[in-house]
C-alpha cells in the first residue's frame, strides 16, 4: 500500500509542478513504483514540464467520469522504471471532478504504486479541494517571500482543519546571498511563522528553467545545485536522515576557499 | 466536600464583578481564521498575520500578536490587548481602530498592554499587577 503525498502552496508560481516532477522523478530514480497526478484541471502543466504533452491520450476527468479505464490514462514516462504521470484536462475546469471521486481515485492508485504524488492548483476553492481529498501527507512549498509565506500560513491552517496534520515545508527560489544580507527572509523567519517541519530548501537555479523548457527534470542533472537539493529531499522523504546544503555559493572564490579549509 | 460551590475563598468585589466569560485558546491562529468570543480571550499560541480576533473583552496572546485584534468589541473602552510581543497590522479597541507607525520604531522584545488612555490607544510595556484602569 502506498502513499498519498499532496504537493500544495497556496500562492501561485513558487514551484509546485517543478517541486511534483523532482521528487516524481527522484523516487523513481531510487527504484520506487511512482504516480504523478495532475490536479490543476484547465491549467495543465506537470505534462509539459515532464515532457509528456504529446503522449496524453486520456485524462483524470476521463477516468473519474468513468470513460476509460484508470491504466489507460496512466502515461508511462519511458525515461525511467516505475514512473507513471495522469495528466489533467485542458479543456475543462476544476469543477469537473469532486473530491469523492478524488478520494476513489487516491484509493485505486494506492494499491498499485508506492508513492502517489498529487500536483495542487493554486487557491484554496475546489481545485484545492479536489487535491488534498485523498491525501496522507501534505508538502508546503513556499519562497522566501512575504506574501507566500502568508498565503502558505493560511493553507496551513486549512489542511489542519482537513485533518491533514504535520505538514512538511519546502522553502523554494532560495538566494542565499540575498539571505546573508538581510534582503530576503531567512529559513528561521519562515518556521518562525509557519511552524512545521522543514523538509527541504532549494536554492534559486536557472538549470531549472532550463530543464523544464526541456521537458526534464532538474533532479537528474549532477552538476545542480538545485538538483542536489531536490535528490537530498527525495531521501528524506524516504526516511533518510540527510544534513541541509551548506548556504555557501558555488563560485570559483568559495570552492577555493573549502579546499583551502575555511568555512 | 461540597464540589458544587465554585465562589473563591478568598477575592475581592471587582474579581467577580460582570461575570464576563473566558475563552482559552490553545494554538496558533493561522491566516485566514477568525476568531469571534462574547467575553475575554486568551490566545496560547501565536496570532498570525492575517488571522483576526474579535472579543467584547480583553484580548491577552501568549505569544506573538501579528495579526488584527478587536477588543471590547460592543464598545468597552476599558478593553485590553496584551501580547509578549505586540507587533498587529491592525489594532482596534471599541470604536479606536489604530494601526503600527509608519516610521520603523524597532517592536520591543518585552510584553505589552495597548489601552485607552485619555480618549487615545496607547501602549506600554506591561507590569505585573498594575493592568487595573
Amino acid at each position: 500500500m502506498g502513499e498519498v503525498i499532496v504537493v500544495t502552496s497556496g500562492k501561485g508560481g513558487v514551484g509546485k509542478t517543478t517541486t511534483t516532477a523532482n521528487l516524481g522523478t527522484g523516487l523513481a530514480q531510487l527504484g520506487m513504483k511512482v504516480a504523478l497526478v495532475d490536479a490543476d484541471i484547465g491549467l495543465r502543466n506537470l505534462d509539459v514540464v515532464l515532457g509528456l504533452e504529446n503522449r496524453i491520450v486520456y485524462d483524470i476527468t476521463d477516468v473519474t467520469g468513468g470513460h476509460c479505464r484508470l491504466r489507460q490514462a496512466l502515461i508511462k514516462d519511458k525515461r525511467y522504471e516505475g514512473l507513471f504521470l495522469l495528466p489533467a484536462a485542458q479543456t475543462k475546469d476544476k469543477t469537473s471532478v469532486n473530491p469523492d471521486q478524488m478520494k476513489e481515485l487516491c484509493a485505486d492508485l494506492r494499491q498499485e504504486f508506492d508513492y502517489v504524488i498529487i500536483d495542487c492548483p493554486a487557491g484554496i476553492e475546489q481545485g484545492f479541494k479536489n487535491a488534498i481529498a485523498g491525501a496522507d501527507r501534505a508538502v508546503v512549498v513556499t519562497t522566501p517571500e512575504v506574501s507566500a509565506v502568508r498565503d502558505a500560513d493560511r493553507i496551513v491552517g486549512l489542511l489542519e482543519a482537513a485533518e491533514l496534520r504535520d505538514p512538511k515545508l519546502i522553502v523554494n527560489r532560495v538566494r542565499y546571498k540575498m539571505v546573508k544580507a538581510g534582503d530576503m527572509m531567512s529559513i528561521e523567519d519562515i518556521i518562525d511563522i509557519l511552524a512545521i517541519d522543514l523538509l527541504g530548501v532549494v536554492p534559486e537555479d536557472e538549470m531549472v528553467v532550463i530543464t523544464t523548457n526541456r521537458g526534464e527534470a532538474v533532479v537528474c542533472d549532477d552538476h545542480s545545485r538545485s538538483g542536489q537539493a531536490y535528490r537530498n529531499i527525495v531521501r528524506r522523504i524516504t526516511g533518510q536522515q540527510v544534513p541541509l546544503l551548506s548556504m555557501e555559493e558555488d563560485g570559483l572564490m568559495s570552492r577555493i576557499r573549502r579546499m583551502i579549509g575555511f568555512k | 466536600m461540597d464540589t458544587g460551590r465554585k465562589v473563591p475563598v478568598s477575592f475581592l468585589q471587582e474579581d467577580v464583578e460582570g461575570e464576563e466569560n473566558t475563552i482559552l485558546i490553545r494554538r496558533t491562529l493561522r491566516s485566514g481564521q477568525k476568531f469571534y468570543y462574547d467575553g475575554n480571550v486568551i490566545v496560547m499560541g501565536d496570532v498570525n498575520p492575517g488571522a483576526e480576533v474579535v472579543a467584547t473583552g480583553h484580548v491577552i496572546v501568549m505569544g506573538q500578536m501579528r495579526g488584527m485584534v478587536h477588543a471590547g468589541a460592543e464598545g468597552d473602552e476599558s478593553a485590553m490587548v496584551m501580547a509578549f510581543r505586540l507587533l498587529p497590522t491592525q489594532l482596534r479597541i471599541a470604536n479606536h481602530i489604530t494601526r503600527p507607525p509608519d516610521d520603523e520604531i524597532p517592536p520591543g522584545t518585552f510584553p505589552e498592554v495597548a489601552k485607552i488612555k485619555n480618549g487615545v490607544v496607547t501602549i506600554e510595556s506591561y507590569q505585573t499587577g498594575r493592568t487595573a484602569v
